[in-house]
C-alpha cells in the first residue's frame, strides 16, 4: 500500500495504482478521455494532467504511478488553463454536430467542453474530414468526429482479440483506420459504441432514433445465454431502444447476442395477444376463450409439457406447481441438447466464478465453441491468454476464438472415452488412480493422445475444466462426465472449495433446473418419442422451439404435426404454425423476477417495462391455467407466495428473497456423488460424427426473432455442411453436392471444406435442409 | 343642505351628464382601434404566433431532428420521432405540435439550432374543433412554406438583437 496527498486529502491505495486510478478510487475527479479501466494505458488525450509537487512539469495521471507522500493536486490554475489547452487542441477538427450526433447529450467531450473548454474557439482554417469506415451490422462511423483516443483499437486489440483496427499516420493526418477491407469481425461489436467517448462510433440500429434524455433505463438481467450478464434496456415509453452494459454489473462488456436481441421485442414473431385456431388459422381472441380452450386440450389428458429453462426461477416454479397441483401425470422435459438423461456426475452450471476460472492455473475447455456460447468467458480467456497463461482445448472443431490456445487437439466426439482413458492412465501412473477409474477403463480399449493434454493441466495447483455441448450432447455423456469426474476427484479438483468442475448448462437458469424439476424430468427425445407413438394427447411449450433449437427438430415436426399444441411464450416463431391456442407471457424485459446465472449469482430484476400488449409474466398464465383445469386451490396468488414455493425447492433462496445474501452469494452447483455410469462401448453406425455448430445469432426463439442478429448470422455464416479435406479426398469426394446418408435418411447437400475440423467429423449448421442432420450422431457420405 | 345637494344631483342627471361628457370627448378625439378584419394593427417581428418548420433554398427541411425543441417545451406540446434517412441524414418521421398544449412561449424556436422551428406572426388559426389545433410535421411546413418570406424578414429584423 502506498499513502498519497490528492489535495492534500491523505489517501491509501495498492503499490502501482496510477494516480488516476487513486484518484478514481477516492472521488476525485480528474478529466480523461484515453483511459479505460479495461484496457491498457495509452496516455495520449493529454487530459488527465495533474501537478505532482516537485516535478517541473504537469503529468499525466494515467499512466503515472502513485510513489509514497506524493502531493498531487487535482485543481489548480495552471491545470485549468492546461485543459482548456488540451480541449481546444481535442476540439480543432471536431465538427461542431452535436445537434445531429446520437452522443450528443451523453458525451464526454461535451461535457468537458462545458466545464473545462474556452467558450469560443480560435480555429478558423478549414477543418480536416474523415473518410467514415465500414465496421459491420452494428456500428455507424463517423470518423470526423473522432479525437483519437485509441480506445476502439486497443478494445479490438486486447478484448475482441481481432486486431483489425489501428492507427495510421501521425499528427494532423493521424487516422483510425480498419487495417483489413472488411468489416470487424466480432461479437463484442456492440461494444464500440459504447466505449467511444465522443460520437465517432455508434450504435448503428438505434442511430438517429433517440436522444439520451428521452429514456428511460431499466436494470436488467440478459438471458440470452447462461452468463446472465447484467444490463441496463433503454426505452422509450414501451420501445426498447437499446441495450448497454450495466456499468455496475459484474463484467465489464456485453456481447452482440445479448445487446442485439432487442429487435425482437418489438418484432412480428411477438405474442401479444391470446389466440386459437379456427378453421385452421389462429385468430385473436380473449384471456378467457383462450383458456377454454387449452382446458378441452389439456384437462384429464396425457400431455408432454417441454419448456425452455430461460424463464425466470419464479416462472420455473410455477411449470412445477401446474405439474403437482393439475398435471401428476404429464412428462416434462427441457434439455433440448441431452440424448443421455441419466444423472450426470456433476449438474448444470460452473463451480468457479468466472473472475476465478480466469485466475486458474490451467482451464482446459471440452468441446465447447465458448466463443459463440459464451462470448464474455472467452473474452476473459483471451485476456488470460495474453497474459501468458495456459489455455487447453480440446474439440472436434478448432473454433475460432480470436487467439491461440497453447495446447489444442481435434478429435472427433467418438474418442472422448479414449481422451479420459488416455489422462486416467496418466494420473494412475503417476499414483493418483482409484478402483472406480479401473472399472471405467476396463470398458474402454482404445488410448487418444489428447487425453495427455487434459491430464497434464490436471496436474495444476488449481485446474477449472469446462465441459462443453460437444459432451453433454454425447450418448453416452453421463459415463463420459462420470470419467472427468474421477479425473477430477483424483487430482484433487472435485473437492468443495477447490472444485473445477463446470458443466456449461443450455440456458440461462439452467442451475436451478435439477433442484426444481430433478424427480419428474424426463428427456425431450423420450417424450418425443412418447407423442409419436401416441401416448400423449397434447403438447404444451413453454417458450421451448424444439424445431429451431436443439437434437430432435426431426421428431418434433413429425410429433408438432399429429398432437394439439398449447404454445405458451414470448415469440411464437416458427412453433406458431403449429399452435392451437397461444398465451402469451411477458418478456424477461417486462417482469419482476429471479434470475439464477451459471455460476449461481442472482439477480432480482424489479423494474420491469411495461407490457405492450395482453401477455401477462409466465407464473400468472400458470396460475390461470391451474384453475382453468379444475385446481381447487390456486397456489399461488402473489409473487411472494410463489417464492416462499421456490423456497421449498431451493432452501438458499429463502435468504436471498429476505434480502440476507449478498450480490456475490453464489448458488451452489448441483452434484450426484451416486450417479456412477460406465462407457457403454457402442461404436456409431456409421464413419462420420455429426457435430452440430452453435451460433450465437440462430440459436434460440428470440436469437431468430431478431432482424439485427439474422442479418449478423448472414454475414458470419460458415457453409451449412463442414468437413475437413482430408476426409473427403478420402472419400474419393470433392467439394460440392454430396448424399449424407444418416440413420434416419438420406438428403443431398452441399458439404464444404475446412481444414479447422477434425477429420471424421461432418460439422452442421442448425438451418434448413443439413440443421435436421442435428438428430443424428453419425453419418456417411457418398458422391451424388 | 347636503339634503339639497344630493336632491339637485339627482333630479338634474349631474352624473349622466358628466359620463356623456367623457363619451363626446372620446367621440371627437383621434380613434386607435382598428377595425378587424379590415383593418390590422401593425406586429412586433418577435410576436409568437403559429408555428412553422422552415425549409432551405434548395427545397431542403431544416430540421435535423436534434430535439431540443422537445425537451425545451415547457408545456410538452411537442412530439418527435427521428431516424436516419436513406442518404445518411437524420431526419424526422414525426413532428407534431399540439397547439392546444402550446403556451407560446418561444423556447422551442430559441433552441433550435438550425432556424427550423419558428413562431410566425399568424395568430388566426382557430377552427371549429380541437383537431384543427393538431400540427403534424406536413401542416407545419406548409405554413412555413407560406410565410417564408415574413419570416425570414422577421428573423433578420431581430438578428442584431440575438
Amino acid at each position: 500500500m502506498t499513502t498519497l496527498y490528492i489535495d492534500d486529502k491523505e489517501v491509501t491505495v495498492p503499490a502501482n495504482t496510477s494516480i488516476l486510478e487513486a484518484c478514481r478510487m477516492h472521488g476525485v475527479d480528474v478529466p480523461y478521455f484515453c483511459y479505460h479501466p479495461e484496457l491498457k494505458v495509452a496516455a495520449n488525450c493529454r487530459m488527465c494532467l495533474v501537478e505532482v509537487e516537485g516535478w517541473p512539469k504537469p503529468a499525466a495521471s494515467c499512466c503515472t504511478p502513485v510513489a509514497e507522500d506524493m502531493r498531487v493536486r487535482t485543481q489548480t490554475e495552471t491545470l485549468k488553463k492546461d485543459r482548456k489547452m488540451v480541449m481546444e487542441y481535442l476540439l480543432i477538427h471536431h465538427p461542431l454536430d452535436c445537434p445531429v450526433c446520437d452522443q450528443g447529450g451523453d458525451c464526454k467531450l461535451q461535457d468537458y467542453s462545458v466545464e473545462h473548454g474556452a467558450s469560443q474557439g480560435r480555429y478558423v482554417e478549414p477543418k480536416r474530414r474523415t473518410e467514415d469506415k465500414n465496421l459491420g451490422p452494428f456500428i455507424t462511423t463517423c470518423m470526423t468526429r473522432c479525437i483519437h483516443c485509441t480506445r476502439c483499437v486497443r478494445f479490438a486489440e486486447e478484448v475482441a482479440g481481432t486486431g483489425d483496427m489501428g492507427v495510421l499516420n501521425r499528427g494532423d493526418h493521424m487516422r483510425i483506420d480498419s487495417i483489413v477491407e472488411d468489416t470487424l469481425r466480432s461479437e463484442l461489436a456492440g461494444n464500440l459504441a459504447e466505449l467511444c467517448p465522443v460520437g465517432a462510433l455508434l450504435d448503428k440500429p438505434s442511430n438517429d432514433v433517440s436522444r439520451p434524455w428521452e429514456l428511460e433505463r431499466h436494470h436488467s438481467t440478459c438471458i440470452q445465454c447462461p452468463h446472465g450478464c447484467d444490463v441496463i434496456i433503454e426505452s422509450r415509453g414501451d420501445e426498447v431502444i437499446r441495450i448497454k452494459h450495466d456499468p455496475e454489473g459484474a463484467e465489464a462488456w456485453i456481447c452482440d447476442r445479448g445487446r442485439y436481441v432487442y429487435d425482437a421485442f418489438r418484432s412480428d414473431d411477438r405474442l401479444l395477444v391470446p389466440a386459437v385456431r379456427k378453421q385452421g388459422e389462429l385468430l385473436a381472441c380473449d384471456w378467457n376463450e383462450a383458456l377454454t380452450r387449452a382446458r378441452e386440450l389439456l384437462k384429464d389428458k396425457k400431455v408432454g409439457i417441454i419448456f425452455s429453462p430461460s424463464w425466470s426461477l419464479e416462472g420455473l416454479t410455477s411449470i412445477r406447481l401446474l405439474h403437482d397441483a393439475v398435471m401428476n401425470e404429464a412428462k416434462v422435459a427441457f434439455d433440448l441438447h441431452r440424448r443421455d438423461m441419466r444423472p450426470f456426475a456433476f449438474e448444470e452450471g460452473l463451480s468457479m466464478s468466472t473472475a476465478e476460472i480466469e485466475a486458474a492455473d490451467e482451464v482446459v475447455i471440452l468441446g465447447s465453441d465458448l466463443r459463440q456460447r459464451l462470448p464474455i468467458l472467452m473474452q476473459r480467456l483471451r485476456r488470460r491468454v495474453a497474459n501468458g497463461k495456459a489455455l487447453t482445448r480440446i474439440g472436434a472443431m478448432n473454433y475460432r476464438t480470436n487467439t491461440s490456445p497453447g495446447k489444442d487437439a481435434l478429435i472427433r466426439p467418438r474418442d472422448w472415452p479414449a481422451v479420459i482413458a488416455r489422462a486416467m492412465e496418466q494420473l494412475k501412473d503417476v499414483g493418483k488412480g482409484s478402483p472406480a477409474m479401473e472399472a471405467w477403463l476396463e470398458r474402454v480399449p482404445a488410448r487418444h493422445e489428447a487425453g495427455k493434454l487434459l491430464a497434464d493441466a490436471l496436474m495444476a495447483e488449481r485446474c477449472a475444466v469446462l465441459v462443453g455441448e460437444e459432451i453433454r450432447a454425447h450418448e453416452d455423456a453421463a459415463a463420459l462426465i462420470h470419467g472427468i469426474d474421477l479425473l477430477m476427484r483424483s487430482a484433487g479438483h472435485g473437492e468443495a472449495g477447490d472444485d473445477g468442475r463446470n458443466l456449461i448448462p443450455e440456458g440461462m437458469n439452467a442451475q436451478v433446473l435439477s433442484a426444481v424439476f430433478g424427480d419428474i424430468r424426463t428427456g425431450v427425445g423420450e417424450l418425443l418419442q412418447a407423442a409419436e407413438a401416441g401416448e400423449l394427447d397434447a403438447l404444451m411449450l413453454v417458450g421451448s422451439d424444439p424445431l429451431g433449437d436443439g437434437l430432435f427438430s426431426m421428431q418434433a415436426r413429425r410429433v408438432l404435426r399429429q398432437v394439439p399444441l398449447v404454445q405458451v411464450g414470448a415469440i411464437g416463431g416458427q412453433i406458431a404454425e403449429f399452435a392451437d391456442v397461444q398465451l402469451p407471457a411477458a418478456a424477461y424485459s417486462e417482469i419482476e423476477g429471479t434470475f439464477v446465472n451459471m455460476e449461481g449469482r442472482v439477480r432480482i430484476a424489479d423494474k420491469p417495462l411495461r407490457s405492450i400488449g395482453e401477455e401477462r409474466p409466465l407464473w400468472k398464465v400458470m396460475m390461470r391455467l391451474t384453475q382453468e383445469l379444475g385446481a381447487d386451490d390456486v397456489p399461488a396468488v402473489s409473487l411472494d407466495e410463489l417464492r416462499q414455493k421456490a423456497a421449498v425447492f431451493m432452501p438458499e433462496l429463502a435468504d436471498v428473497f429476505a434480502g440476507k445474501k449478498g450480490a456475490e452469494w453464489r448458488m451452489p452447483t448441483a452434484r450426484n456423488r451416486n450417479a456412477r455410469c460406465l462407457p457403454s462401448g457402442v461404436e456409431p453406425a456409421m464413419a462420420l460424427d455429426i457435430v452440430s455448430r452453435f451460433s450465437m445469432y440462430r440459436e434460440g426463439a428470440w436469437a431468430r426473432a431478431s432482424g439485427l442478429l439474422r442479418e449478423a448470422g448472414q454475414l458470419f455464416a460458415l457453409p451449412d455442411v463442414l468437413v475437413h479435406p482430408h476426409t473427403l479426398r478420402q472419400l474419393g469426394l470433392e467439394e460440392g453436392e454430396c448424399v449424407i446418408r444418416t440413420a434416419s435418411g438420406e438428403i443431398t447437400h452441399h458439404v464444404g471444406t475446412r481444414e479447422d475440423v477434425a477429420e471424421g467429423v461432418l460439422f452442421v449448421a442448425k438451418r434448413g435442409g443439413a440443421g435436421d442432420l442435428s438428430t443424428e450422431t453419425s453419418a456417411s457420405l457418398r458422391g451424388v | 343642505m347636503s339634503l339639497l345637494k344630493k336632491a339637485s344631483k339627482t333630479w338634474l342627471l349631474l352624473e349622466l351628464v358628466k359620463g356623456l361628457s367623457v363619451t363626446g370627448r372620446y367621440l371627437f378625439q383621434k380613434k386607435i382601434t382598428v377595425e378587424y378584419p379590415e383593418e390590422r394593427t401593425p406586429l412586433s417581428p418577435r410576436f409568437r404566433g403559429l408555428h412553422a418548420l422552415r425549409r432551405y433554398e434548395n427545397g431542403e427541411e431544416r430540421c435535423i431532428a436534434c430535439k431540443l425543441c422537445e425537451a425545451v417545451c415547457p408545456a410538452m406540446a411537442i412530439t418527435i420521432e427521428s431516424e436516419e434517412r436513406d442518404d445518411g441524414s437524420r431526419r424526422t418521421t414525426r413532428y407534431d405540435i399540439d397547439l392546444s398544449k402550446c403556451i407560446f412561449c418561444g423556447l422551442c424556436q430559441e433552441a433550435c439550432p438550425v432556424d427550423a422551428i419558428v413562431e410566425t406572426q399568424v395568430f388566426e388559426y382557430g377552427g371549429e374543433d380541437r383537431d384543427c389545433l393538431f400540427y403534424d410535421k406536413q401542416k407545419l411546413l406548409e405554413v412555413g412554406d407560406r410565410y417564408e418570406a415574413q419570416i425570414a424578414r422577421n428573423i433578420k429584423a431581430d438578428e442584431p438583437y440575438r
